[in-house]
């Protein structure tokens, strides 16, 4: 659908830009000192820093926001970082201000197993590893979920159970794994798995450094030497503090030092020695030298397959809330149960701020059409743009909220170094959103109220069709290129009409206008 | 051996393509919709295999294509290739290709093909996209049981509601 050249679909998007810097401040010029972000700034060129020190010194109705989202090196670097489509934005009630993925914080909001949908609490969640506690374990061989079913051999009339696969044919009887009941898998495979050598031999191992944990955190020495192989083992040790829990309670910030004192001074703590609990005497260890010795290990491959020979347990699934990272109020809060997908709280920004979307071709209604321009339609422009050539370009803003809007278009007054733009309509009402709007097919049931304003200010609207209204803005490419950035802020007011106090009596109504100032971008071309 | 020939405790249903020189052994079902072409060459069917709806199986090369007892053609499958043994099932959309030989007691998973020229040995699954193969436990043959199951129930109901082509 693009013009009379066939070359190809055209296409624009319309992304959000989010202006969350490192120190979180508002939008308005005057309260931001520009020297305090040109430092944050990783690079600017000279020319571009003074020139927005001047004009932020300028009166505060300027248009341009303190970082300038429409100089240059924004929109080259910043602007794949911080802008965003509206579908992926929030935007915080409390503080009238539009919020990113990056501005907000997640918190867990409930742990559930993706393929037995069961609500894991989240005090075992620690427990289980993250893992299903229920009979879900994965395929080895193609990763798809096991089932349990009644084995085929009866060894010793005894019914016995195996985790078979239903996509690869896998059976857990190709690893010996036979199951006497169906249910209580996992416990039935740590039962297997004490009575192999190897696994008992860790658990002792981990009890052990355990005891020298606990040990150590209790001697209190003031060695200050600090052993050069004592600082590896520190290191070691700060890391599995926090596998180990509960015993690292005791020693935080000194467990560094802990273990340094624990290598100088080993025989004098009453930890026992330690005591192999399996391989130990001769046929132990002949057993463990066959197994692997140490100077084979640089020969033995990172990964012998690529998937692990056993069935893994599924990993659990973590539903997440989100909260506005300056008032803390809630923006997302999903329902905990799993199989609900609904949220009990949404603050989505195209609730609250008018969606902005670029129609490929718009057909202008005849009672606007006729104010001397022979176009009936109005096509998007696709690349490459030559410079010079007037583009007009149509804009439809929609409001989602039930009370009206005013939207104020500006474009940037530091001209863009890519276009010149010039917004026909800068002004204009947005209607309210009713359902009946939806059941309402009339278009020209807009005529009346257009006739009721001047025909000036009708310039530039092309469109009007229930909540929505399509605005023609001129560009001008100074560049030859095949895509255009062109920002524009956007500003847009309305008057609550909810009741702030919610007391619940009509003559105390607080009416709350609500500000809110955003630059938009309007990607052109491919 | 000229036209189609049925053994007598075959069911083959009405409403189906069936072209060439085709045998069909006993207990083989043929379900409504399947089509059977012999091209180029003979296709001789063996006992108690299932042909499910919208099956093809269809024979592009001058030599006869056999094929064993015991199989399933499930829903949309399209057997091709130069052979197929026992006891193999050729899953909903899976293709069987080319110049290719399927042995014995094989899965070829939904949707899965055959290269062209591929020779697929006996105990072989073929899954996953993007598709892989491994080998089954030997002589595993739980699904037999099913099969027969199927089949005698099969027998029993179709004929109630469809019309059945009298056999020979």
């Amino acid at each position: 659908m693009g013009g009379g050249e066939g070359e190809g679909t055209a296409k624009a998007t319309v992304l959000y830009y989010c202006p969350c810097t490192n120190s979180m401040h508002a939008q308005a010029p005057a309260e931001e000192k520009p020297s305090d972000r040109k430092k944050k700034r990783t690079d600017s060129s000279d020319s571009e820093t003074d020139t927005s020190e001047e004009e932020d010194e300028d009166e505060e109705k300027q248009v341009t926001a303190p970082l300038d989202p429409s100089s240059a090196t924004h929109m080259n670097r910043l602007l794949p970082l911080r802008a965003s489509l509206i579908e992926c934005l929030y935007y915080c009630d409390d503080c009238s201000e539009l919020r990113c993925t990056r501005c907000v914080i997640e918190e867990p909001a409930g742990y559930h197993c993706p393929n037995c949908l069961f609500d894991v609490p989240t005090a075992s969640v620690r427990g289980e590893k993250n893992c299903c506690a229920r009979n879900c374990f994965q395929c080895p061989a193609c990763t798809h979920v096991l089932s349990v079913v009644e084995g085929d051999r009866r060894q010793n009339d005894k019914a016995c159970f195996v985790l078979a696969c239903s996509v690869c044919l896998w059976n857990s009887a190709e690893i010996e794994w036979t199951f006497e009941k169906a249910t209580g898998i996992s416990a039935q495979i740590e039962r297997m798995r004490e009575a192999n050598g190897c696994h008992k031999e860790f658990t002792n191992l981990l009890n052990h450094w355990r005891t020298v944990q606990r040990a150590s955190a209790a001697t209190v020495s003031n060695t200050t030497a600090a052993h050069a192989h004592g600082s590896v083992t520190a290191a070691a040790g700060g890391a599995f503090k926090h596998r180990l829990g509960g015993s690292a309670a005791a020693a935080s910030s000194s467990g560094m030092h802990s273990l340094r004192r624990a290598a100088a001074s080993a025989e004098s703590t009453s930890v026992p020695e330690y005591t192999a609990a399996c391989y130990a005497g001769e046929e132990g260890r002949q057993h463990l030298d066959r197994l692997m010795s140490l100077k084979s290990a640089d020969y033995v491959p990172y990964t012998t397959s690529p998937l692990v020979s056993e069935p893994q347990r599924v990993q659990l699934h973590m539903k997440v809330a989100r909260r506005c990272r300056q008032c803390h109020h809630i923006l997302i809060k999903p329902e905990s149960k799993a199989q609900a997908t609904r949220f009990k709280i949404q603050l989505m920004a195209a609730n609250f701020l008018p969606t902005i979307t670029v129609p490929a071709t718009l057909n202008l209604q005849k009672a606007l059409a006729g104010h001397g321009s022979r176009k009936r339609t109005v096509v998007l422009p696709c690349g490459p743009f030559t410079p010079g050539e007037t583009l007009p370009l149509a804009l439809r803003f929609s409001n989602p909220l039930y009370t009206e809007m005013h939207v104020v278009v500006e474009a940037p007054s530091s001209s863009s170094t890519f276009a010149h733009i010039d917004v026909m309509a800068p002004r204009f009402m947005l209607p309210p959103f009713t359902e009946l709007w939806e059941y309402d097919d009339d278009d020209d049931s807009d005529g009346a109220s257009d006739k009721s304003g001047a025909s000036a200010s009708t310039r530039g609207i092309l469109d009007r069709q229930g909540n929505r209204v399509a605005i023609q803005i001129n560009i001008v490419p100074l560049a030859e290129t095949s895509t255009l950035k062109i920002p524009l802020r956007v500003t847009c007011s309305h008057v609550d009409d909810m009741d702030v106090n919610a007391d619940g009596s009509q003559s105390t109504e607080q009416r709350r206008a609500v500000k809110n100032s955003f630059w938009v971008y309007v990607i052109l071309g491919e | 051996m000229y036209g189609l020939q049925i053994a007598p405790q075959a069911l083959v249903c009405k409403n189906t393509i069936i072209e060439g020189d085709i045998q069909i052994g006993n207990g083989t079902v043929v379900h409504v919709g399947a089509s059977i072409i012999a091209k180029n060459g003979p296709i001789i069917i063996g006992s108690n295999n299932i042909i499910c709806e919208r099956a093809t199986i269809i024979n592009n090369h001058n030599i006869p294509l056999v094929i064993g007892d015991d199989n399933l053609f499930e829903t949309d499958a399209l057997v091709g290739g130069c052979g197929i043994g026992h006891r193999n099932i050729v899953q909903v959309r899976g293709k069987v290709y080319g110049s290719c030989v399927v042995g014995n007691n094989c899965v070829v998973g939904a949707a899965c093909t055959t290269e062209p020229s591929d020779n697929i040995p006996d105990n072989t699954v073929l899954f996953g996209s993007p598709q892989a193969r491994r080998t089954r436990a030997d002589g595993n043959t739980d699904h037999i049981a099913m099969h027969r199951k199927h089949l005698e129930y099969i027998h029993e109901m179709l004929p109630r509601y469809n019309h059945i082509v009298e056999a020979d």
